[in-house]
């Protein structure tokens, strides 16, 4: 029987190598079967399928899944499939079940492929062990071949020595190293939340400028996925980029020279104003199913007009953004500022630049907790939305500082601090949307000038925003209570701990 | 899992040949299959190319698990696994006569790979003594090869009697026609009458007398592999298929 055992790829010459000489008395064989294949490797934009060490295919119609165990999954795929929602039920999609669904999956690789096998005999030509052999040719990049060595039962030293054999002559598990790196040396490895090292003494215009400059990165290799449309998650992820970088410049006050720090405001705010329609439409496209099942049957008529116009509306919005990623004016925008925070030499420091990150960190969390802690304390049942918005918007100016500097404390403590800070902005949010939609989806009614339906979709609104009113609600209940929480005296004695420990509260 | 046993009180009338095509018939079929080669001749282990068990002693095979399936080894073919004989293997019968509740010992023994194999192919010494006793015991079904000869009707009409004396349930029997010679006449009227005399415990495949089935010692590889579109590859797959039927529930 055949054991588990992991993957290994190695280039072609490696193998060659491997199979040219004998291992420990047996005798390797190498056979290539005649057939070739088309295949292509398929992966999230951020590599997820990777980083989690596996390995997704798609052979002629069939998509294999290379678990972590060395295990493959495999199931019939149609061609056209883009998500992981998008395949029949099967092992394979089983297996991705914890795969984001709003991400695409995007071809790594492809080309063609072939099947071989290598087998260790002994002089009576009996097989003591073998391996599956995988040879990509991708159209672009370099060859490489899969192995996936097969034990056979009673053989145990002839699979130790072909495992050790492939591990000298170069072959690297594919857990532990990046195969789509083999294949072409510029495959980027995209982090939506990169980790970027801050050192204590690090001054703050150092720290401004570095994550200025990560998060630019982010924007721009979101770019082509918005362009080509590929996923929703690429102008969310370009979004949040834009926000951070802008986040900063609001909260580092005084490190960069004030009218520099607000001109960059502004022309960051500029790049961030032509997203906005798109991705409202996006939100809504996402949650169809979430409205579905909060209105009636009857109802669903008029929905199925609102969505279908808003799918139209879409189509518009995307081409239009992806023009206005592609012309001139906004690449000569971008590339300047790119070139701003990577050079550096033209920013102009401000009063606060020479302060260290950790000191300029711990005032600024320190400043923002308790702002929060004061509003918070006045809030109950029958505060108006606006009040809970201005909440809402402080939680989110302590969240950043919080994540952008959370490497220079020491990370027990400040995760904990931020998983509830993350939990009251899950109500917060929660809240906020119900307050945004019931707005949008009005001004969206107030909008419909004699379209069809006018009148379904209309009767369809109003009791989505009925429904919604009554979560809203509901959640404001929820959200007092956890700010009684994160302001309580044991949560207030944590920050101080850690953002305030030699001044008084 | 079920046991299928490959079994004949008289030597050279194609067990071996029968049992290695079956166990790869089996495989080939999707079913994990062990091949045990309790004939201390070892051809089984042979036409796999397999080398004998030199660990493996009577004592350990009904006893020590662990050293009974350690000498277990894969075939060159999938979902196949072959326990290769070893020549103490002749004393099997000497040191389960000795045993308390000899005539089980077999079964118990292989219940410590029920989980790893769906079918267990019994390739049997020529014999009927206590280690036949056990197999039949064990076995779910004893295929039997009949040359269609006077001597071979005897002895598998001694086969049936011995189930009836150790009140075996005689269901277990499937015998087939092995290595005839359409030029013979004497072969012809044997099938007609051992047909006719027992038709249910006879199957309709029958297997010819096959220069594919000689070679086998030469390719060492079963017929089914090498030369399945051959008479002989033919007759064993359909022999399997009619087996299958047969002791399929």
């Amino acid at each position: 029987m055949n054991s588990k055992s992991a993957n290994y790829y190695m280039s072609v010459e490696q193998l060659s190598n491997l199979a040219g000489s004998d291992i420990q008395g047996l005798v390797p064989i190498l056979d290539w079967d005649e057939n070739e294949y088309s295949f292509a490797i398929l992966d999230c934009f951020e590599q997820s399928l990777r980083k989690s060490q596996r390995l997704l295919f798609v052979i002629d119609e069939q998509v294999e899944l290379l678990t972590t165990e060395g295990i493959i999954l495999s199931q019939h795929a149609r061609p056209d499939t883009r998500f992981v929602t998008g395949f029949q039920e099967g092992p394979v999609k089983e297996a991705l079940t914890g795969l984001s669904p709003l991400r695409a999956l995007l071809t790594v690789a492809s080309g063609t492929m072939r099947n071989g096998k290598l087998s260790l005999i002994d002089n009576e030509g009996k097989t003591h062990t073998r391996a599956g052999l995988r040879e990509l040719m991708p159209i672009s990049g370099k060859a490489v071949v899969l192995i996936t060595p097969q034990g056979l039962r009673g053989y145990d030293q002839a699979l130790d020595d072909l495992t050790a054999h492939i591990r000298t002559s170069g072959g690297t598990p594919l857990t532990a190293g990046n195969l789509y790196r083999m294949i072409d040396h510029a495959c980027v490895d995209y982090v939506a939340k990169p980790t970027i090292e801050i050192h204590q003494e690090e001054t703050a215009f150092d720290t401004a400028t570095n994550l200025i400059d990560s998060y630019l990165s982010i924007v721009r290799m979101n770019e082509y996925g918005i362009i080509h449309d590929l996923d929703t998650e690429f102008l969310h992820d370009y979004r949040i980029a834009l926000r951070k970088i802008r986040s900063i410049l609001s909260l580092f006050k005084g490190v960069y020279d004030i009218d520099q720090a607000h001109q960059l405001k502004i022309r960051f705010s500029a790049l961030m104003t032509p997203t906005g329609p798109l991705r409202d439409l996006d939100v809504y496209l996402l949650e169809q199913e979430s409205f579905y099942s909060l209105v009636p049957h009857t109802m669903h008529s008029g929905l199925d007009a609102m969505f279908s116009l808003m799918r139209s509306r879409r189509t518009d919005e995307q081409a239009r953004l992806a023009i206005h990623l592609k012309i001139g004016r906004y690449k000569k925008e971008i590339k300047a500022l790119t070139k701003l925070f990577s050079k550096k030499r033209k920013l102009k420091p401000g009063p606060n630049s020479s302060r260290t990150s950790y000191d300029f960190a711990c005032e600024l969390i320190w400043k923002r907790y308790r702002k929060i802690c004061r509003l918070a304390a006045t809030i109950n049942v029958a505060t108006p939305d606006q009040e809970i918005h201005q909440l809402r918007i402080e939680c989110k100016k302590l969240r950043y500082p919080m994540e952008f500097f959370s490497a220079v404390f020491p990370q027990e403590p400040f995760d904990s601090l931020l998983k509830s800070l993350k939990r009251l902005q899950d109500s917060l949010g929660l809240f906020n949307d119900c307050v945004v939609q019931q707005i949008n989806l009005q001004a969206f009614v107030d909008d419909l000038n004699d379209e069809q339906h006018q009148l379904e979709i209309t009767q369809s609104i109003g009791s989505l925003i009925t429904i919604l009113y009554q979560r809203q609600s509901a959640e404001r209940e929820k959200i007092t209570n956890a700010f009684v929480r994160f302001s309580s005296d044991r949560m207030q004695r944590s920050f101080r701990t850690l953002f305030q420990s030699r001044k008084e509260f | 899992m079920q046991i299928v046993a490959c079994y004949s009180n008289k030597g050279g009338v194609g067990k071996t040949a029968t049992a290695v095509n079956l166990a790869y018939a089996f495989a080939t079929s999707g079913r994990r299959t062990l091949l045990c080669d309790l004939d201390p001749q070892g051809a089984s282990g042979f036409y796999f190319r397999v080398k004998p068990s030199k660990k493996l002693t009577e004592a350990r095979f009904f006893e020590d698990v662990e050293h009974f399936t350690k000498s277990i080894r894969g075939s060159d073919y999938d979902n196949l696994d072959i326990l290769p004989a070893n020549m103490s293997f002749r004393d099997f019968d000497v040191f389960l006569s000795k045993m308390k509740d000899a005539r089980s010992r077999l079964k118990k023994a292989l219940k410590a790979v029920k989980g790893d194999y769906d079918i267990v192919l019994l390739d049997c010494p020529p014999n009927i003594s206590i280690l036949s006793e056990n197999i039949f015991r064990a076995a779910d079904a004893v295929v039997t090869p009949v040359i269609p000869t006077t001597l071979s009707q005897r002895t598998f009409e001694q086969l049936l009697e011995f189930f009836r004396e150790h009140d075996l349930p005689m269901e277990k029997i499937h015998a087939f026609f092995s290595m005839i010679q359409g030029t013979k006449t004497l072969h012809g009227e044997m099938i007609v009458e051992l047909t006719h005399n027992y038709p249910k415990r006879i199957m309709a495949a029958k297997i010819p007398f096959a220069s594919e089935i000689e070679r086998m010692g030469v390719v060492r590889a079963p017929v089914l592999a090498t030369a399945p579109d051959s008479p002989a590859g033919k007759a064993y797959q359909a022999l399997f298929d009619e087996l299958l039927e047969r002791i399929v529930p």
